[in-house]
This record gives C-alpha cells, sequence and structure tokens, in this order.
C-alpha cells in the first residue's frame, strides 16, 4: 500500500511538471530579459518574463499554439509552440520602432501580420484625450467628430458603414449609417487596435470596405491579483473620467472586471466661448472571465455602456447661415451645463460573448457566439422622442484552423441576424430584419523570406421589412463574394508587401427606406429602394526598410468602388429641412499614398523622431464635384525624448512634442466648402512617480489655433464651428 | 486583509458606476417658443403657458410638444424683425446663452 501511495505521489509530481509550461527569453548576446511581455494569444493569457528571463505557467499549452514575446525597444517574435524542446527565445534589439509594427512578427486577431497589411495601436488611457483620437494618429484614419461625445473613425476617406468595428470578435452597430452617432464604446479594457485598411478583411465580413478596426481586451494576467484605478480631467469642457478595473485568476478560472464613469460639460473654443450642448455622460461597466480544461478554453464576456451626448449645432434653420454666437454660451454654469439639455441622444449598448476553443495537435477549433443590442433614443422634445430604434445583432461562427510547418488553412463561416426594430410610430428607419451567411476559406504559405496567402468568402444575405406604420413590404437578397491574395517577400532589410483585393457592401436598411426628418443631422433624408451593391477594389503596395537609426514605410494604393451610395441634397424643403436623397454614383476612385519615417539619432538613444504623410485623391466619375468627407491630407510629427537613463533623478518619464499639418482641402461634394490648412500642435508630459504611480500632463493646441477640420460633424454649421481651443488635460493611474 | 480589501474597493466601484447609470434627465418645467425662419435668421417668439408664466410643465409641456402640434401667434415684433401671425411648431430646447 506505501509503495503504492509513494508511487502515485511521485506520478501526480510528474504531472504537474509536465503541466508547466517553461522557457527563457534572451538577447543576442545570452544576457537575460526581464519583464518581456510574453502573451499566449491561444489562451489569452499573459505572462511576464523575470529578471532572469525565464517564465513558467502552469497552464498546459497544446502544440501549435501561437506565443507572442514583446518588449519595447526589441524585436517581437510569434512562433509555434512545440512541447518536450527547449522554448529559448533570443529577441534582436531595436534602434528604431516603425509606426508600432516595425517589427515583422506579431499575433494579430485579424491574421498573418507577415502576409497582411495589418497596423496595431496599443490604446493607454494614460496618455489619451480619448480613444477616436489615439486611433487617428495613424497614417490614413482620421475622424469625424463635433467634440469628445462623438467622433467616428475615417479610413482612406471612407466611414459610416464602410468602416466596420469588432470588439473581441463582435462587430459593433451603434447605428453607423449617420454621422451623428459615435463609435459605441470607449477604451476601458482595452489593449490594443488592429486595423486593415480596404477590403482585405475576409474573415470578419465583406463590408469592410473601407476597413475593419479589431478592438481587443488586455489578456488574462497570469498573477493572483492586479488592478489599477485611474482618473483624468481636461479645462476645456471641464471632462471628468474615472475607472477601475481588477484583474485576477486561480488555478484555471480567470476574471477580469472594469467599470468607468466619464461626465463632461460643453467644450471650449478659441475664442472663449462654449459650444452649446457638445457636453455627454458616458458610463461603462464589462466582465471577462475564462475558464480552462485541457486543451479546452472557454471565455464569457459581458458588457454595459451607456451614454448621453448632446447634439450641438442644432437649429431651425438652414445650418450654414446662423452665426456662430447663435449656438454657443459665453461662460459655463458648472450647475446646469453638465445636464442634458435637448436635442440629445440616449444610447444603451449591452454586449455579450461566449467564445471557445480547442487545440489538438495541428488543429484548433474555434465556436463564436456574440449577441449585441443597441437602444438609441434620440430626443429632439424633452417629453418624447424623435425615434426609439433598437438594433439587435447576433453572430454565430464556428473556424476550424489546420497548421502544418509551413501552410496553414482555416475554413469558418459567419451567420448573422440582424434585427432593427422602431418602438414608437414615429420612424426615420424601417423596422427590418437580415440574414446572412458567410462561408470562406484562407490559405497561407510561409517559407524562409518569402509568403503568400489568398482568401476567398461568399455572402448571402436577406433583407426583409414588413414595416406596417411606412406600408412597406420588402423581400430581396444580395450575394457575392469576396477574395484577398497577397504576396510578401523580404531581402535583408528590405520587406515587400502587395495584396490585391475584393469585397461589397449590400446597401443598409436606412440608404434604402429613409423618410423623414433627422434632427440629429438638421436633414430630411429620403432613401431609394433600387440602390443596389457596392463592389470594391483594391491594390495595396507596402515596403518597409530600416537599419539601426533610419526606419522608412511607403504604401500606395489604388481603390475603385462601383455602385458607390452617397447622400446628397436637393433643393427641396421638407418641414423646414433640407431634403437629402440617397442615390448610386457608377464609380468612385480613391487613390493615395501613405508614408512613415523614424529617425532615431545615434548620440541620443533616448530621442525619437517619428513622421507620418497621408496623401489621399478621392474622385467621382459621375460628378463635378468631389465626395463628401474626404479628410485633408496631412503630415503628422512626433518628437519623443524618453528619460529611461534620467528618471530616477527627474522621476520624468517621456516627453514628447505632436505637431499636426493640414493641408486645404478643396476638393469637396456640392454641399461642401473648401477648408483651409492649419497646425496644430501638442505636448505631453509622462511622470513616474513609482513603479505603481504613473501620471502624464497634456498641453494641447498650445497656439489655440482657430481650425475646423474638412471632416468635422459641425464643419457645415455657422461656417465651421472650430475645434476646442488651448486646454490643459492630467491623467493619473494607480496600479496594483 | 489586502484581498478583503480590495474586493470591497471594487464592489463600491461597481455600485457607484450603476447608481451613476440612472438617467438624470430631468423633465421638469421649461420655457417655450416659436422659431421663425427670416430669410435663415432664426427669430424666436417666447410662449406663455395656460397660467401665464412662462414655463411649460407636465401635460401641458406634452400637449404642446405632441405630433402635429401648433401654436398660433399674432404678428409679433421682435427687435427689428417682424413675425408675421400665423401657426407654428413649438420649440422647448434651451438655447446657447450668447
Amino acid at each position: 500500500m506505501k509503495e503504492f501511495l509513494v508511487s502515485s505521489f511521485l506520478m501526480m509530481n510528474i504531472f504537474i511538471t509536465y503541466s508547466q509550461t517553461r522557457g527563457i527569453v534572451l538577447d543576442p548576446n545570452n544576457m537575460p530579459l526581464n519583464e518581456v511581455n510574453i502573451f499566449f494569444s491561444d489562451q489569452n493569457i499573459l505572462l511576464f518574463s523575470n529578471e532572469d528571463g525565464e517564465f513558467i505557467t502552469e497552464l498546459d499549452i497544446p502544440n501549435n499554439s501561437y506565443i507572442s514575446f514583446y518588449k519595447d525597444g526589441y524585436s517581437s517574435k510569434t512562433l509555434k509552440y512545440r512541447s518536450g524542446g527547449e522554448l529559448k527565445v533570443i529577441l534582436e534589439k531595436l534602434h528604431v520602432i516603425l509606426d508600432e509594427i516595425g517589427v515583422v512578427e506579431s499575433h494579430s486577431e485579424l491574421g498573418n501580420s507577415k502576409l497582411i497589411n495589418i497596423e496595431k495601436k496599443s490604446l493607454s488611457s494614460l496618455n489619451s484625450i480619448s480613444m477616436v483620437e489615439d486611433v487617428a494618429e495613424l497614417s490614413g484614419v482620421d475622424m469625424i467628430s463635433s467634440g469628445l461625445g462623438i467622433q467616428k473613425i475615417v479610413v482612406r476617406g471612407l466611414s459610416g458603414m464602410r468602416v466596420v468595428t469588432y470588439l473581441n470578435g463582435m462587430q459593433i452597430n451603434n447605428q453607423q449609417w449617420a454621422n451623428d452617432h459615435g463609435i459605441g464604446f470607449t477604451d476601458l479594457g482595452l489593449t490594443e487596435v488592429e486595423l486593415i485598411k480596404g477590403a482585405s478583411a475576409l474573415k470578419y465580413g465583406s463590408e469592410a470596405i473601407g476597413g475593419l478596426l479589431y478592438f481587443k481586451d488586455a489578456p488574462f494576467t497570469s498573477d493572483k491579483l492586479k488592478g489599477f484605478i485611474s482618473s483624468g480631467f481636461n479645462n476645456s469642457s471641464y471632462l471628468s473620467s474615472s475607472k477601475f478595473g481588477v484583474k485576477f485568476n486561480k488555478k484555471n478560472l480567470f476574471f477580469n472586471l472594469y467599470g468607468q464613469y466619464a461626465i463632461s460639460s460643453d467644450y471650449r473654443l478659441p475664442n472663449n466661448t462654449y459650444l452649446f450642448n457638445s457636453r455627454f455622460k458616458q458610463n461603462a461597466i464589462k466582465f471577462s472571465l475564462g475558464y480552462r480544461y485541457k486543451n479546452w478554453q472557454n471565455i464569457f464576456r459581458g458588457q454595459i455602456h451607456t451614454e448621453v451626448p448632446g447634439i450641438p449645432g442644432h437649429v431651425h434653420v438652414d445650418p450654414s447661415k446662423v452665426s456662430l454666437t447663435e449656438i454657443t454660451s459665453s461662460e459655463l454654469n458648472l450647475s446646469t451645463d453638465f445636464n442634458p439639455t435637448r436635442p440629445t441622444q440616449f444610447v444603451n449598448n449591452q454586449l455579450f460573448i461566449y467564445e471557445t476553443n480547442y487545440m489538438a495537435n495541428n488543429f484548433k477549433f474555434e465556436f463564436y457566439a456574440g449577441h449585441f443590442i443597441n437602444n438609441l433614443k434620440e430626443y429632439e422634445k424633452w417629453t418624447r422622442p424623435a425615434f426609439d430604434l433598437d438594433l439587435s445583432n447576433t453572430l454565430l461562427s464556428p473556424s476550424l484552423r489546420y497548421i502544418s510547418d509551413k501552410l496553414t488553412l482555416q475554413l469558418g463561416s459567419q451567420f448573422v441576424l440582424k434585427e432593427n426594430k422602431n418602438n414608437i410610430n414615429d420612424r426615420l428607419v424601417p423596422d427590418a430584419s437580415s440574414f446572412n451567411l458567410g462561408p470562406y476559406l484562407m490559405i497561407e504559405y510561409e517559407k524562409d523570406n518569402f509568403g503568400i496567402n489568398s482568401g476567398l468568402r461568399y455572402d448571402y444575405k436577406r433583407l426583409i421589412s414588413d414595416d406596417k406604420i411606412l406600408d412597406l413590404d420588402y423581400d430581396n437578397s444580395f450575394n457575392s463574394t469576396s477574395f484577398s491574395s497577397g504576396l510578401y517577400y523580404r531581402f535583408t532589410n528590405h520587406i515587400f508587401r502587395v495584396i490585391f483585393s475584393g469585397a461589397y457592401r449590400s446597401p443598409h436598411v436606412s440608404e434604402l427606406f429613409a423618410d423623414g426628418v433627422h434632427h440629429g443631422t438638421s436633414r430630411y433624408e429620403i432613401g431609394d429602394r433600387r440602390l443596389g451593391i457596392e463592389y470594391a477594389n483594391q491594390i495595396d503596395f507596402k515596403y518597409q526598410w530600416s537599419n539601426d537609426h533610419l526606419g522608412i514605410v511607403v504604401n500606395p494604393f489604388t481603390q475603385d468602388i462601383s455602385d458607390f451610395i452617397s447622400l446628397d441634397p436637393t433643393d427641396s424643403v421638407i418641414s423646414g429641412y433640407k431634403v437629402y436623397n440617397y442615390m448610386q454614383y457608377d464609380k468612385v476612385e480613391i487613390n493615395g499614398v501613405e508614408m512613415n519615417l523614424h529617425y532615431h539619432p545615434h548620440q541620443l538613444h533616448n530621442l525619437h523622431f517619428e513622421q507620418s504623410y497621408s496623401f489621399l485623391q478621392a474622385r467621382n466619375k459621375n460628378s463635378k464635384y468631389g465626395l463628401a468627407l474626404v479628410p485633408a491630407n496631412s503630415i503628422k510629427n512626433k518628437i519623443l525624448f524618453k528619460f529611461n537613463d534620467y528618471e530616477r533623478l527627474l522621476k520624468f518619464d517621456y516627453f514628447s512634442i505632436y505637431h499636426i499639418y493640414k493641408f486645404k482641402q478643396d476638393s469637396y461634394a456640392e454641399y461642401e466648402e473648401l477648408t483651409d490648412s492649419y497646425n496644430v500642435i501638442n505636448l505631453q508630459l509622462g511622470i513616474k512617480f513609482s513603479s505603481q504611480f504613473h501620471c502624464s500632463l497634456g498641453l494641447n493646441n498650445v497656439f489655440n489655433e482657430t481650425y475646423t477640420p474638412h471632416i468635422s460633424r459641425v464643419r457645415g454649421v455657422a461656417g465651421g464651428v472650430p475645434n476646442p481651443g488651448r486646454f490643459f488635460n492630467i491623467n493619473l493611474k494607480y496600479e496594483f | 486583509m489586502k484581498k478583503r480589501n480590495l474586493v470591497t474597493v471594487g464592489a463600491l466601484s461597481v455600485m457607484l458606476v450603476f447608481t451613476s447609470c440612472s438617467k438624470s434627465d430631468s423633465v421638469e418645467c421649461h420655457e417655450c417658443h416659436v422659431a421663425y425662419d427670416n430669410n435663415g435668421v432664426e427669430i424666436e417668439v417666447e410662449i406663455l403657458a395656460a397660467d401665464g408664466g412662462d414655463d411649460f410643465c407636465g401635460t401641458e409641456l406634452e400637449t404642446v410638444e405632441a405630433p402635429g402640434y401648433t401654436h398660433e401667434i399674432p404678428q409679433t415684433i421682435v427687435g427689428m424683425d417682424t413675425v408675421p401671425a400665423g401657426f407654428y411648431e413649438v420649440h422647448c430646447e434651451e438655447h446657447a446663452d450668447h
């Protein structure tokens, strides 16, 4: 009996030892690297190496799991795990980091970042004024906004339903058909965003002909307990924002919890008046629960987000003819000017996700289920909403991944059910439902310095509307095929990528059936049920080169979109509002080039110069006018100094100067105007009181420049409502 | 002890967020006006509630904001502008204090 017990005990120890995964991370001189981020992407768990460069986890990691190694200042690496062998990783020291992905190898949700043109941006609420402004620092990316309350992302001149947003694998549909509806969530609990520009994101749907943004939560922690509290304030709108986050794990159970509250008054213009009703409030709470059992992983996520943004620039006459004094206040009343007034939106978003995966040998099976509910009430009156819409979106997505040494195959499908339901008789868009089925296949081949990827997707969509109030009886189906093919080649320090892709977008129910006043945009909008599918083809070429001190990225592209749907003004007026019709143009061409430059002086390793250029030309073949809401060309400059060697003396972490120059925009739609060029400069100082307590101080629009971006939501109001004047912001974060 | 304090902080934070979620939008009473488009310039004519006061409240506010409701005003001089007599839609939202 004793021998049996001893043997059993030894077997248990062997089992426990066998269940551990351990490794070591070194530099090229075999010196250990500490605080390396080690991300097990298939398990969504993040570890850190210790002072000896070692890491260890109790998790039993299946073969072919992706593990990414990242440390600031070093080339990151992604490898496929093989049990039994020694996990020893060497990271090369980098002098130049290009647009946060100067490294070639990194894990991406959107695909293989070697073979597909994927850009990434870290999201850090400590340094940020807003999440959308953070993302807009990427070249080719801009934003439509009217203050911090309503902001939307523009990618290569395209926005709205052409730029699709995903949050942890679920499409977020905050009524993207209109420019007065923001993105629908904040950066609470998020770690980074991935971006594919143009029509190349096959796995996540065909409709993202402008681009696809994938926002990701921070992974689960390997530590027993971690958390943070943070707070932010700015003196432009007296924005006050507080957040907390807690992460812990016990054995194979992982839990993350986050919460946020933000309130803001009207923002201050350069002339010291305040844009009336640009105020907002936001609340959010979210959690993620993960459980692993051997090779089987389950994650359940829930999120509730509410926001109450005012709609500034609201008038009862032609907005272009009012004066700025009619929509601005000479001073703020802090006891009343945080309260919602009219018109105002009340937005309630709920998101529930269940994802599971099972890995065995070379296979990974994933199943994803998500349900998103958006309720939007838009109040122009105090006692009744102008419309009250529920939009629900259910996604089911199974997929199978096979990995061999050089080949990766992914086969999957998406089933999407959407329902649009009005809760009152007044409505702008009708009750409608749609069903979408989209199977896809993607193949990747990599050998040495060469890679090729190809993907094909077929989508079938059926749209039904039997709205009795609007007397509609519509039942139609749309189907088409999307594709993407790319080549990758690396020759010493030169990297080349070329991608040819095609996608389509079926018309939205608002484009087909809108018929009413939209107070948020001060328009009477009319749809057209004859609208057909938009088709887009894109060629994207990317060249990267870097040495120890200089890095260059050049990314020209061309996209043509046939049957482009647009909302254009007419000479008619209904109910006192100018009438806008949805119509379709035969062909629109968008050409451009994005470039990034990063210089790092040898004598000053802590100093970085970064510059990015975005040039875009959009042409409408059917009109003498250009396209609406196309951002002006821009040059963005950033000088960043890190106090690495001095931080113990000065407590300073970094100092940065950010400058953006916008060229004049003289290509515009019929109802737009020329926008002059402008410069804006922002300063930021990071302070590190301790390893746990950080602060950032920002001074924005240092020279109090009066400017209105061409794609501002209030560009057409009062000759163009300016963006905020000079203001400071402070963010504090304590981590434990 | 440390864990219990952290859990307490987390729970209190959650409660704070949820209690903040309640809609603090107050309908109460509001002043109302009609708006006249004088060649692109909005002219406001203040209207009075049934009791002769400025504020419209409760059922009276709902009535003037109901779909299709219009309010009749006589010819009115506002500053240098003349607003013709007629029926106009009522607006009770606040405007910028300039």
